[in-house]
């Protein structure tokens, strides 16, 4: 059985060629493109690794990322974050919310299929 | 002259050693002394006037403090003779530090601007975005060959569109870039308003003439009106006055410097309507310079009446003030400096000044005899006032006006220290202050 990816990106066409890429590589892909909406997805089928927008509407990547961390059901969930601010600062945020991989915008698309298929590959974190 | 220096000397009151120092600007001199002098040489007072040549020494004292000069050898003890023997020289190294004082600033702005600017980060997240879309699309095309023909349209389709949205992001950043293009300066708009009012003694005839007749209306107003009075007439009748002013003065290069000279100008104005120049020069020093009695006086406020003191003509026995108004974050915001004075321009200045601390006890009105490091004393004068509105729990905005004197000018005034005053020793910044012991320092001092 494929692995499952929950994309959560609220621009059409960058999901257009995430789910081309991570179809081909073998992974289910589910979209959502709100933070509130992608939460309720997540607690009701967990998927194998969730790739998570930073700039979303009304509720953004890093707070969805804490909520989830706070949750025991979700604290495991392997999360790849995206966004379009590479300063350092959105790098460190991302990891003290429990971010476990962090790719910025305009990325290649060879490395965001190889962080997916790591995170897939390693399971839920063992913290 | 047919006159030796030392006869000069003696016959002013001083020593002749004194007078020596004098003469190569190594000691600075104004008020009761430079008027003597000027009489014994028979000569005008303005051709001995050093004004100028101070705030020079002041600034290039400053200058010699700063990181970048300290381990030049600047010879400090001879900068009055440098600037005796090659003004222009030294007004050149004056003006290129405040160019490069100015650049920083500016580039400090434009660096804050490119990082906190909410219409740039924006703007930047949304290139991103769209360079992503295309990148990505365009990766997709030249990487599969098995790819359908619906997709492949589709990935043609998002970069075509993303290509133009990028495009329209690209003309607004562009756009915005070009209206945010301002003019260079040279100063900061409160250094401006100093410099017309330096250039014109601090005093402006045109207004002082109009001012005479706007009195006479002044006084059939109710007393306790005439604060409010003295502001209508003010705004109403000498506009085109300080509009000329402004207009004729060159270095106001700024937008903002001419606004704040117009504030300047009409609080200036209102001060002479309520206190006209004939009336206010023996009034003011019959009460002994007392601001608070020459506000009661003439029913003006604190402030107004501090501007004025600045105004007094030059005279013998008339003391020669300086004022300095700061904001709670201790910014300067308004100054006419005395040129005696050290205000630092470069560096943060000394918080011993009693400039800072009246507003911990805001609408008192506190003495201080500021001892410097170079043995010259002088007194401030100072009380904070609220500018804000009032109302329980409405927060205060309080600024401090504060004048300064020397101290040999204070003992014109009530203001004069007596045997308890006790001095407080105070310095110019960090950096021009040899007080090792401050508890107080921030920076270094220079090292000689």
């Amino acid at each position: 059985m494929n692995k499952r990816v929950l994309l959560v990106e609220d621009e059409p066409n960058i999901v257009e060629s995430l789910r081309f890429l991570l179809e081909r590589a073998g992974f289910d892909i589910s979209v959502e493109t709100e933070g509130p909406a992608a939460l309720e997805s997540v607690l009701q089928s967990p998927p194998d690794v969730l790739v998570l927008d930073v700039m979303l509407p009304e509720l953004d990547g890093f707070e969805v990322l804490r909520q989830l961390r706070a949750n025991p059901n979700t604290r495991a969930l392997p999360v790849l974050m995206l966004t379009a601010k590479g300063q350092k600062e959105n790098r460190e945020t991302a990891f003290e919310a429990g971010a476990d991989a962090f790719i910025t915008k305009p990325f290649s698309n060879t490395d965001i299929v190889d962080a997916v298929s790591n995170l897939a590959t390693r399971g839920p974190s063992q913290t | 002259m047919g006159i030796s220096q030392s006869e000069l000397a003696r016959s002013v009151g001083i020593s002749p050693s004194y007078m020596n120092l004098i003469e190569w600007n190594k000691r600075q001199i104004g008020g009761a002394l430079l008027h003597r002098i000027a009489d014994r040489l028979e000569i005008d007072r303005d051709d001995l006037d050093t004004s100028s040549e101070n705030r020079l020494l002041n600034s290039l004292n400053e200058i010699a403090s700063l990181p970048a000069s300290a381990n030049l050898g600047v010879e400090q003890d001879q900068t009055g003779e440098f600037i005796g023997r090659f003004p222009g020289w030294a007004n050149a190294v004056a003006s290129l530090a405040r160019s490069g004082q100015e650049a920083n600033l500016r580039a400090q702005s434009l660096s804050d601007r490119l990082s906190n600017d909410p219409f740039l980060g924006e703007t930047v997240h949304r290139m991103l975005t769209r360079v992503s879309a295309i990148r990505s699309a365009a990766d997709i095309l030249k990487a599969y060959d098995d790819i359908t023909d619906e997709e492949r349209n589709r990935f043609y389709a998002i970069i075509d569109e993303e290509s133009h949205r990028l495009s329209s992001v690209g003309e607004a950043l562009a756009a915005y870039l070009d209206k945010s293009d301002t003019p260079s300066r040279t100063l900061t708009p409160v250094d401006e308003v100093e410099s017309l009012f330096e250039a014109n003694g601090n005093r402006f005839a045109q207004i002082e003439d109009a001012a005479e007749k706007a009195h006479k209306l002044l006084r059939e107003a109710p007393v306790s009106n005439r604060n409010a009075y003295a502001r209508a007439l003010a705004q109403d009748r000498f506009g085109d006055i300080i509009s000329d002013i402004i207009d004729t003065h060159a270095q106001l290069e700024t937008i903002s410097a001419r606004e704040r000279a117009h504030r300047a100008l009409l609080e200036y104005a209102v001060g002479a309507v309520q206190m006209p120049e004939a009336e206010f020069g023996g009034h003011a020093r019959a009460l002994r310079y007392d601001i608070e009695a020459i506000c009661d006086s003439f029913s003006a406020d604190f402030h107004t009446v501090c501007l004025r003191l600045t105004a007094l003509r030059p005279e013998a026995d008339v003391p020669r003030f300086g004022y300095y108004r700061a904001n709670a974050a201790g910014g300067l915001i308004r100054m006419l400096g005395l040129d005696t004075l050290t205000f630092p321009r470069y560096t943060p200045a000394c918080p011993l000044w009693v400039l800072y601390r009246a507003q911990q006890s805001p609408e008192t009105v506190i003495r201080q005899l500021a001892h410097f490091p170079t043995g010259s004393r002088f007194v401030f004068v100072a009380r904070a006032r609220n500018t804000g509105a009032v109302g329980f729990g409405v927060p205060r905005q309080y600024v401090t006006d504060m004048i300064a004197m020397t101290e040999a000018d204070a003992r014109l005034t009530v203001y004069a220290p007596d045997a308890t005053t006790r001095p407080e020793q105070v310095g110019p910044s960090c950096r021009l202050c040899p007080r090792d012991n401050c508890v107080h320092r921030v920076e270094d001092p220079l090292s000689d």
